[in-house]
């Protein structure tokens, strides 16, 4: 009987920490599977974001140049060639993130554009250009400086979110 | 991993070039290279001329400029002073009356047409050095 007992406890232990890992593995699952899709909500919401800022700009490129223009910073060409250019990457970067294809590319070219927007806008605000935001088209052109420079950094702070909790890439 | 990101970056670059040729081939009547006020917003000082009775000049340099040498006849309508001399060209303007901004700047001209609610505003070609030469 004790030497029944005996041979039995090794195989209880066993099985008590085999469902302790099973425990912690389905934990584990849980917690990844909800990251994922907070991740997959905050990629749709960034996305959206920019193929819809994107989309509202490539449907009016002459007064985006002029958007531009007013920063004063880029000569006049260089400005209407932005103004062409500069939409459909946020487009096609936007889709980037949809698809999860070339992801990493379109999160560093978004954070890139974002930051570079952001430094123009505190640049302008520092020479004291009145300056009507051209973001969003007309829905951003009564933004005020701290509205526009919140919106902006929030979009980063989510971009780079994206980038750190992406850390295997999915390949083209 | 460095040359795989890079590569997506250019893949990226290069695919929105694509729509972005596309529409600077499909607006090229719409906007100048040259300029950032698009042809048919200008008007030259012959053809503003022959509008004779039927414009309105508008003379968007600063105060000063305005009060040494002027169009004769023109309005001064300046962004320093916005909000007071607006109401005072808008009691002058009538509808059907053409508004020739003579500056080379297309702010006014375009605040004019945003805020005012103008439709035929032009913007003197050459601003109002291209007048002086020609009186």
């Amino acid at each position: 009987m004790v030497q029944e007992e005996m041979s039995k406890t090794p195989n209880a232990q066993l099985s008590t920490s085999n469902v302790q890992l099973s425990g912690n593995a389905s934990t584990s699952n849980v917690k990844n599977r909800t990251s994922n899709i907070l991740r997959r909500i905050v990629d749709l919401i960034v996305a959206g974001v920019f193929i819809y800022a994107g989309a509202i700009k490539a449907l009016d490129p002459v007064q985006f140049a002029s958007d531009i223009d007013n920063y004063k910073i880029f000569p006049w060409p260089i400005s209407v060639a932005l103004a062409f250019y500069l939409p459909w990457l946020e487009i096609f970067c936007g889709f980037a993130l949809v698809g999860r294809l070339l992801y990493r590319g379109a999160l560093s070219i978004l954070m890139a554009l974002v930051l570079m927007f952001t430094l123009v806008t505190i640049a302008a605000k520092v020479r004291g250009l009145d300056i009507t935001c051209g973001c969003f088209g007309h829905a951003s052109q009564n933004w005020s400086f701290p509205s526009h420079l919140a919106t902006n950094l929030g979009i980063l702070a989510a971009l780079v979110v994206l980038w750190v909790s992406n850390r295997s890439p999915k390949p083209l | 991993m460095r040359s795989s990101l890079i590569r997506q970056i250019l893949i990226l670059a290069a695919l929105a070039l694509i729509p972005g040729l596309g529409e600077a081939v499909y607006f090229r009547q719409k906007i100048s290279w040259q300029s950032s006020i698009p042809p048919s917003e200008l008007v030259t000082v012959d053809q503003a001329r022959t509008w004779a009775g039927n414009v309105i000049w508008v003379d968007a340099r600063p105060d000063e400029e305005f009060a040494r040498d002027h169009v004769p006849g023109a309005l001064s309508l300046n962004e320093d002073r916005w909000n007071e001399l607006l109401p005072q060209f808008l009691a002058v303007w009538s509808p059907g009356k053409k508004v020739v901004v003579c500056n080379a700047s297309r702010e006014v001209a375009r605040r004019l047409r945003k805020e005012a609610q103008l439709s035929d505003v032009f913007v003197l070609e050459g601003g109002w050095e291209a007048w002086f030469k020609k009186r």
